[in-house]
């Protein structure tokens, strides 16, 4: 087996076109290289190198998004840096959301592959029950959430109410709202767990027949058999749930804003973030800034930012995932 | 492995077999009730959303589970208070044109990566992985004041544009799959005289047809579920929201519906995904089998 | 070929960025666009945030408007919000009338253009607008920037449940903010669980009409110091309010008033928490009467102005209103100007549309007309947009974000974050400045 990511040039084992003609059929590969990828090219351009450069320009001004915009040098990241208070909190909450989600993510479908791939009886009515929350659209996913755990009428607290619990306030505690947004998070990573469940299926059973021959017991097989297998997949996962953390917007968004009570329509300034801001997430406070208060040349500067740092972490992910690709393909 | 979701063997418990038949059975109860439990947990949230959507206004507020009467008409009142159908146009519009744009832009891009040699070649595809990891938040000012200066601002098109130029995940997912196939076969069309384009159309897609399943199947709930997207370029406008924006916005809008009305708009919008998964199961899973692993 | 690629991709970025770098232009002109021909057949599209019943409301007055002007047809949408009409006039798809509910975002407004200035349009028509109070005539422009007309006037007061207080034993409405603390204590009635059945009032920011800017002219906590900046830090208003409001929600205990109020109806429905009697003082704005008598008109209640921490404030209130104008880029604005007209000064159109939302009228001579049918109980609130100390919040060029701020330190002081109040406003005071700042040249 062989990890994800890594260059098509190693993966040519044969030339594409053997014996003779080569110079001719090079230069008509020329010609189906250009047209098959000049779509994409275009958009790469478009959609990708262009508002990123212009994303960098925008964050040096002054932008409203009615009259131009004017050069104000670095005090925009000067205000980020040193004067916006809630921007603090966003890239907290973010960071809290990077540092736990990731780990349960990854952890929490890892358990739960590990007991589907252990049922015998109904494994595929338990499957399609595990995976599908995850196809849920999120905004109906957050609603839910916001009303399966609501503090007063929810179903959570009434069955806790019935045990003699005085249930949390789940989205309504500036403590609990993001563990909140963690379980509804957890509920829709179906697909992760599928993906695992598959490298887990995958493990070759000899493997484990050898080792039990050697008296292993069930907790060093996993620690070196299994683990080690679906290492690569596992590292997946988490560049996954790393870079899905960092764009955490939606279920921050609808959550704050809905179970705040207020009649206010989501999004509205003045509700989000609720309960005391717990739920504002880098991205949202970016929309917010951008597209609510028209601090269009600001919201540039928090992208920037938040370019800058998920950059760093696919970068890093993406080579030490090249390297488990490599030991992996030494292994097997 | 394709039948995931269905049914396969299971990897037997790791117990020899002079051990006693007792502890097999305990392992079988003990897997089995926790795997129940999982299963109920996942399931139930979505099970007190329906039972909530058909309850009256005031039960809605109470805090009882299950419904005194059924209010089914609660479904026909959402679609009173608001045009779900216009909604769901909207969002059958932009994911049938954003899946069409993504196979006609991505399956020769795919192609291009996975099986040409060129200088190049490396570079284009880690962009294509930065543009895929890269979070949509950090280009919105650019590409929506691009889009505001066309006035094409609360309008489809910004989201549906995109994919007619190429959409970076799915380029990933379909050249993982191109790569499965052996280069002998697309060798041997070449030396009947096929041109590349002939190659791809008649050699590869006939046999990538599951990968190009998943690559639709997964572009098509992307948009069907994106809200940020629709909610920057077409929030201002109603006649243009997909169902996302409405649903987000459904209790702010309807200033004087409960809980009740609320999960029923909530079922409708999930019904479709639903369905849509019942009938495509086995795309689903490939696909998902293709993100994370296989060279 | 990725050197010859280079300076090409280079040239389209800069292409671009040039022509997104000035956007949504256009409409710009100071010269009032002309009433449209009466023979040709125009259709002005109207945004607003009414819905249900409200919506209805309006509906009817612009059909008595099209009854006149049989060549205009009105689009009429509600549920359009501040955040929604700034959209659409940076996407150059604004409607060409919008009306707003608060005067939060008018110093947005005005100042960057995005609405337009209708001053030329008044000079032009010789509209008086002497007809319209003082108080309304300041609140609708900006630094002296007329970009808006008055739609009628929102107050708040108090409002009482009459069969809660003859239960609790109290003959009247508090009147100083000490009392209404003693009542609300007295009116609160807890479940044996020790969570809250019947509230006396709810304090939690942002939950119904609790919002800073209606509870400040209560403390006579002002916005602003004598420079233009933000004052909250030198108000002992201020200091009155948060600790006032603290007492509360100690009374409460903080979990328990978040669980209840995660049980309350809809602002706007018949399950609203004051509607439902499970509150029994509430500070909300007079087109709450036209809610009660629509949802629940068996509901025995009272109003009053709003209690006050001194005596000599008594009798005033918070007041805002409704604004109509021009966007930026509207595609009729003749026809828009004309419809504007009729809405914000026709005597007739404001006393139904007064009538059918219970607000009060803006101006004097619908003020006085015979025909308004507003009840009993909306009589107090005409009294306090007559008294000397109507108070409302000031515009400013960030809109309402810094009324987020408020509302944010307010929570952060009632769970014990900030524990030093005086030193927690001045800091606020800075980071409202300090935002106001960024949107400079």
């Amino acid at each position: 087996m062989t990890a994800t990511l890594h260059s098509p040039a190693r993966e040519q084992r044969t030339s594409p076109a053997p014996g003779k003609g080569r110079g001719r059929i090079r230069n008509r590969n020329r010609l189906w290289l250009l047209v098959f990828l000049s779509p994409w090219a275009i958009g790469l351009v478009v959609f990708f190198i262009y508002p990123l450069l212009a994303t960098a320009y925008f964050s040096l001004t002054n932008y409203n998004g009615l009259d131009s915009a004017n050069f104000v040098g670095l005090r925009n990241f000067v205000y980020l840096f040193t004067g916006d208070e809630i921007v603090r909190t966003a890239a907290y909450n973010t960071l809290w959301l990077v540092v736990v989600l990731t780990v349960l993510r990854v952890a929490f479908s890892l358990g739960v592959a590990a007991v589907l791939a252990r049922v015998q009886k109904g494994g595929g009515l338990f499957r399609v029950l595990c995976y599908l929350p995850s196809l849920v659209p999120p905004v109906a996913a957050t609603l839910t959430f916001v009303f399966v755990l609501n503090p007063q009428i929810g179903p959570v607290n009434t069955l806790l109410r019935h045990v003699g619990i005085d249930g949390p306030l789940w989205f309504n505690d500036p403590n609990l709202s993001k563990p909140a947004l963690t379980l509804l998070t957890l509920w829709g990573s179906g697909e992760l767990m599928i993906i695992i469940l598959a490298a887990l299926l995958d493990v070759p059973k000899d493997l484990y027949e050898a080792a039990q021959l050697d008296g292993a017991g069930a907790w060093t097989q996993f620690r070196r058999i299994t683990l080690p297998t679906i290492a690569p997949v596992l590292l997946f996962g988490m560049v996954n749930s790393i870079i899905f953390a960092l764009q955490y917007f939606t279920q921050a968004i609808v959550a704050g804003s809905v179970a705040s009570g207020s009649a206010d329509m989501v999004g509205n300034s003045q509700i989000i973030g609720y309960p005391n801001n717990s739920t504002l997430t880098f991205p949202v406070w970016l929309y917010q800034q951008g597209f609510r208060a028209y601090h269009m040349g600001y919201a540039s500067a928090m992208a920037v930012v938040l370019f800058v740092v998920s950059f760093a972490f696919t970068a890093l992910l993406i080579r030490q995932l090249r390297g488990a690709a490599h030991t992996e393909g030494a292994r097997s | 492995m394709t039948a995931l979701l269905e049914s396969s063997p299971p990897v037997t418990p790791a117990v020899p077999r002079r051990r006693r038949n007792g502890r097999r059975t305990l392992d079988f109860i003990a897997v089995h009730s926790v795997a129940l439990a999982l299963g109920l947990m996942f399931t139930l949230p979505l099970v007190f959303v329906f039972l909530t959507a058909v309850m009256s206004d005031q039960q809605a507020l109470s805090s009882e589970l299950w419904p005194r009467e059924w209010h089914f008409e609660n479904f026909v009142a959402v679609f009173q208070k608001a045009p779900m159908f216009t909604y769901l146009t909207n969002s059958l519009v932009y994911s049938v044109l954003a899946t069409a744009g993504m196979l006609l832009s991505s399956i020769p891009a795919a192609y291009a990566l996975a099986r040409f040699r060129w200088r190049g070649g490396n570079l284009a595809f880690m962009l294509v992985i930065a543009a895929m990891m890269l979070p949509p938040q950090v280009t919105a000012v650019p590409l929506y004041s691009m889009w505001a200066s066309g006035h094409l601002t609360g309008t489809l098109w910004p989201l549906i544009v995109p994919y007619f130029v190429g959409d970076a995940f799915s380029i990933f997912l379909l050249r993982q799959f191109f790569l499965t196939i052996p280069e002998d076969y697309l060798d041997a069309a070449r030396m009947d005289g096929c041109s590349e384009f002939q190659v791809l159309y008649r050699v590869l897609l006939p046999m990538t047809k599951p990968g190009i399943a998943a690559a639709a199947l997964f572009t098509f709930l992307y948009t069907w579920n994106d809200y940020f997207g629709p909610l920057l370029y077409v929030g201002e406008r109603q006649e243009s929201w997909t169902l996302s924006v409405a649903l987000a916005s459904f209790r702010g809008m309807h200033r004087t519906t409960q809980w009740n009305l609320t999960m029923a708009a909530t079922t409708l919008v999930l019904v479709p995904v639903v369905v849509l998964f019942l009938f495509a199961q086995k795309s689903f899973v490939r696909g998902l089998t293709f993100t994370g692993i296989k060279g | 070929m990725r050197a010859r690629l280079r300076p090409a991709l280079i040239l389209v970025a800069a292409g671009v960025l040039a022509t997104a770098a000035c956007t949504a232009g256009g409409g710009g002109s100071t010269e009032p666009a002309a009433a449209p021909d009466s023979s040709k057949p125009v259709t002005v599209t109207v945004w607003s945030n009414f819905a249900d019943r409200e919506l209805g409301v309006l509906k009817s007055t612009l059909d008595a408007y099209h009854g006149k002007h049989v060549n205009v047809t009105i689009d009429n949408q509600g549920s359009q919000d501040d955040d929604k009409i700034t959209q659409a006039i940076r996407g150059g798809n604004p409607p060409d009338v919008a009306i707003s509910f608060t005067t939060d975002n008018i110093g947005q407004f005005c100042s960057q253009g995005s609405w337009q200035d209708l001053q030329p349009y008044i000079d032009r028509d010789k509209v008086n607008l002497d007809d319209i109070p003082q108080a309304v005539r300041d609140y609708t422009q900006f630094n002296g920037k007329r970009c808006s007309l008055p739609m009628l006037a929102d107050v708040y007061g108090l409002y009482y449940n009459k069969d809660l207080f003859a239960a609790a034993g109290i003959s009247s409405p508090p009147k100083s903010t000490d009392e209404m603390l003693e009542d609300a204590k007295k009116l609160t009635v807890k479940n044996p669980d020790g969570s809250i059945k019947v509230a006396g009032f709810l304090p939690q920011w942002a939950f119904y009409a609790y919002k800073p800017q209606i509870v400040a002219p209560s403390f006579g906590a002002q916005w602003l110091d004598k420079d233009g900046k933000s004052g909250l830090g030198k108000d002992q208003g201020w200091q009155d309010l948060f600790g006032w409001q603290k007492k509360l929600v100690d009374f409460y205990g903080q979990d328990n008033l978040q669980k209840f109020t995660a049980g309350l109806g809809q602002e706007y429905s018949a399950d609203m928490g004051f509607q439902a009697g499970k509150v029994a003082m509430a500070i909300d704005g007079e087109f709450r009467t036209a809610f009660i008598a629509d949802q629940v008109p068996t509901l025995n209640y009272g109003t009053a102005p709003a209690p006050t921490s001194r005596p000599e404030l008594y009798g005033g209130g918070y007041t805002t209103g409704t604004i109509i104008g021009i966007p930026k880029g509207a595609k009729n604005p003749g026809a828009a100007w004309d419809l504007i007209k009729y809405l914000a000064t026709d005597t007739d159109a404001l006393v139904t549309l007064a009538n059918g939302l219970h607000n009060v009228p803006s101006t004097k001579s619908s003020l006085s007309s015979p025909n308004l049918k507003l009840g009993d109980q909306f009589k107090p609130f005409l009294d306090i947009f007559a008294n000397k100390n109507l108070a409302s919040n000031p515009a400013s060029t960030i809109g309402d974000q810094y009324l987020k701020f408020v509302s944010d330190f307010g929570t952060s002081w009632e769970n014990g974050q900030v524990t030093d109040l005086p030193g927690g406003l001045a800091k606020l005071d800075k980071q409202i400045d300090d935002a106001k700042a960024l949107g400079g040249k």
